[in-house]
């Protein structure tokens, strides 16, 4: 008993340095983005910044159209957000607690595209997109984003769980289907929909291949796009604290966002996924 | 989660589950149309390319021209591609470096961290970070990290080329893809552990079984459902490596994974039927895949 105690000590032990390195590299970032541009960034010289170059902050924003890339991902991230909950809790709503033809067919074919990645389709989907002329426009990067199929899968199982008395209650006051979704569903998976919209958040905010294809223009490139098109336009070493301090901006709402909900995030997974 | 999905569809119990919702039965033509906006989405923007990727890759043609039909040319040409065969074989190597260590991780730091210990909650979130910051992002903090000045060789007092050497290139991907993606298997994991029925391993303990034993003989088994769960994940995710790839080295140096060669063939030399031909074969081992694990998992039951 007393050595699987400490046995146990030096595991954790060993959980803890492993969680020290991954954090330290964190860390190494946030030390370098803030040295001055041209101070030497290893070969001996110290990882600690010589003086704190706020200035920094203010460059990331000169040297690139980059409040415009904020500004679009926010945009792009909370619509596709908002889009994928509300579709998503609507079709769990219609394929859990309704029974018309086809339902079961409708629900397994959004089941079967969930193994096939958005990035295998890709060049189809671009010439969709090209065909409806939405490339370069919010429409291409929110639209083809707007639904999915995970999500209608948790929305669903969480909605399975919804007692049908419930249903019932609300029926017996009059209540019609969209009513019923809206006063009984909702504030029953509210906590499923919000791990939801923080995946879908976090995963759009994440998302590099399809708006490198839709947004060509700066007007419309997000985060991913534009940080990559600043790191390749970077000359040299110099830049090195402006480019990192650039993606550790763009990275500051996901981590905090994350820092916030992710006991919810992590019990929305596991409640609600059907991992058991 | 993919596995699971496909038991829940298939189970019976979760179709009589659905013979009490009587009340709205009146109404089931209002009740499809709730699931309206998104199926409309799923067909325009998922099964109709899905169709249009097999007619595509019959096809020569770039957006600008006229299609022409070159029947199975395209997949004739890339078996003989040396390109596309590295970049599969690069995509292999990634998935199953990056992957195979990520998993075998995560599954021992969920054991460790599942009991509540003093301190284990700060050391989970702090292998959850890296989840958060997007891959552009974390492809260009290790872009520094990884500078022959950078952090690593710093520390460890080396002197290596991790991006710009062949040798070395492969694995400076898959390590720091390690790093950022441990934390969304040990999520995963952790997720699973919480739901095991505690008192078989109290009844464990008492007959003697230790802790290596119990993990193996108890956990092990009672987390395959899991477990699977985690494997077409890292499947699909091995698949979809497109950022570290694009940013650290653009394909350089022996890099150049599936999906690196399906945007440089289909969007800069604008040879989209070739790349439609890639993605069908992706879409089949895929679909592989899937079948397999569903034989696994009916097994099971």
């Amino acid at each position: 008993m007393r050595i699987e105690r400490i046995w146990k000590r030096l595991w954790l032990g060993v959980a803890a340095i492993g969680a020290l390195i991954i954090v330290s590299v964190l860390v190494y970032a946030v030390l370098t983005a803030f040295k001055a541009p041209g101070e030497p960034i290893g070969a001996g010289a110290s990882w600690w910044p010589e003086e704190f170059s706020w200035g920094n902050i203010p460059a990331v924003f000169e040297s690139a159209p980059f409040a415009t890339y904020f500004a679009n991902s926010t945009i792009v991230g909370v619509s596709v957000t908002v889009l994928n909950v509300l579709t998503c809790t609507a079709a769990g709503y219609s394929f859990s607690k309704f029974s018309y033809p086809g339902r079961h067919a409708a629900f397994i074919l959004v089941i079967a595209t969930l193994m096939i990645p958005l990035e295998v389709l890709y060049v189809p989907l671009y010439k969709i997109v090209f065909d409806l002329g939405w490339t370069d426009s919010f429409a291409g990067l929110i639209v083809p984003a707007a639904t999915s199929a995970f999500g209608i899968f948790l929305m669903k199982q969480a909605i399975d769980s919804v007692p049908d008395e419930l249903l019932e209650a609300a029926h017996l006051d009059g209540a019609g289907p969209m009513r019923t979704l809206v006063s009984v569903i909702v504030p029953s998976v509210i906590g499923t929909m919000s791990a939801l919209a923080l995946f879908i958040f976090m995963t759009n905010w994440d998302s590099h291949l399809w708006p490198l294809l839709v947004a060509s223009d700066d007007t419309y490139r997000t985060l991913p796009v534009g940080l990559a098109a600043m790191q390749s336009n970077q000359l040299g070493d110099a830049g090195i604290p402006i480019i990192l301090m650039a993606a550790l901006i763009a990275v500051l709402p996901t981590i905090v966002l994350f820092l916030i909900l992710q006991k919810k995030f992590v019990e929305g997974i596991s409640m609600n996924a059907g991992i058991k | 989660m993919t596995s699971v999905l496909t038991t829940a569809v298939g189970s019976p119990e979760r179709r009589t589950k659905g013979t009490r919702r009587s009340h709205i039965r009146h109404m089931q033509w209002a009740g499809f149309l709730f699931a309206v906006p998104a199926l409309a989405l799923f067909l325009v923007f998922s099964v109709y390319p899905s169709l249009q990727v097999f007619g595509l890759s019959l096809f020569d043609y770039s957006l600008t021209s006229p299609p022409e039909f070159v029947g199975l040319k395209n997949f004739a040409y890339l078996s003989q591609d040396p390109r596309f065969v590295e970049a599969v074989g690069q995509t292999v190597f990634y998935a199953v470096g990056t992957y195979g260590v990520a998993l075998v991780l995560a599954l021992l730091l969920a054991q460790v961290l599942s009991e509540k210990a003093r301190g284990g909650g700060v050391i989970r979130l702090m292998w959850f970070l890296p989840l958060a910051t997007s891959w552009v992002a974390a492809a260009i903090i290790w872009r520094v990290v990884l500078h022959p000045h950078g952090m690593l060789n710093e520390a460890l007092g080396i002197d290596v080329a991790w991006l710009t050497s062949s040798a070395f290139a492969r694995w400076a991907l898959v390590l720091m893809s390690i790093w950022k993606e441990t934390g969304f298997f040990l999520i995963l994991f952790l997720a699973g552990m919480s739901s095991l029925p505690g008192d078989v391993f109290e009844a464990a303990r008492i007959d003697g079984a230790g802790a290596v034993r119990r993990f193996w003989s108890i956990t092990l088994p009672l987390l395959r459902p899991i477990t699977l769960v985690c494997l077409i994940m890292a499947v699909l995710r091995g698949v979809q490596a497109f950022s570290a790839q694009k940013v650290l080295t653009n394909g350089a140096f022996g890099t150049e994974v599936i999906n690196l060669f399906v945007y440089k063939t289909a969007f800069e030399s604008a040879r989209m039927g070739r790349a439609s031909a890639v993605a069908v074969l992706m879409f089949l081992v895929l679909i592989a895949f899937a079948l397999i694990q569903m034989r696994a998992l009916r097994r099971k039951d």
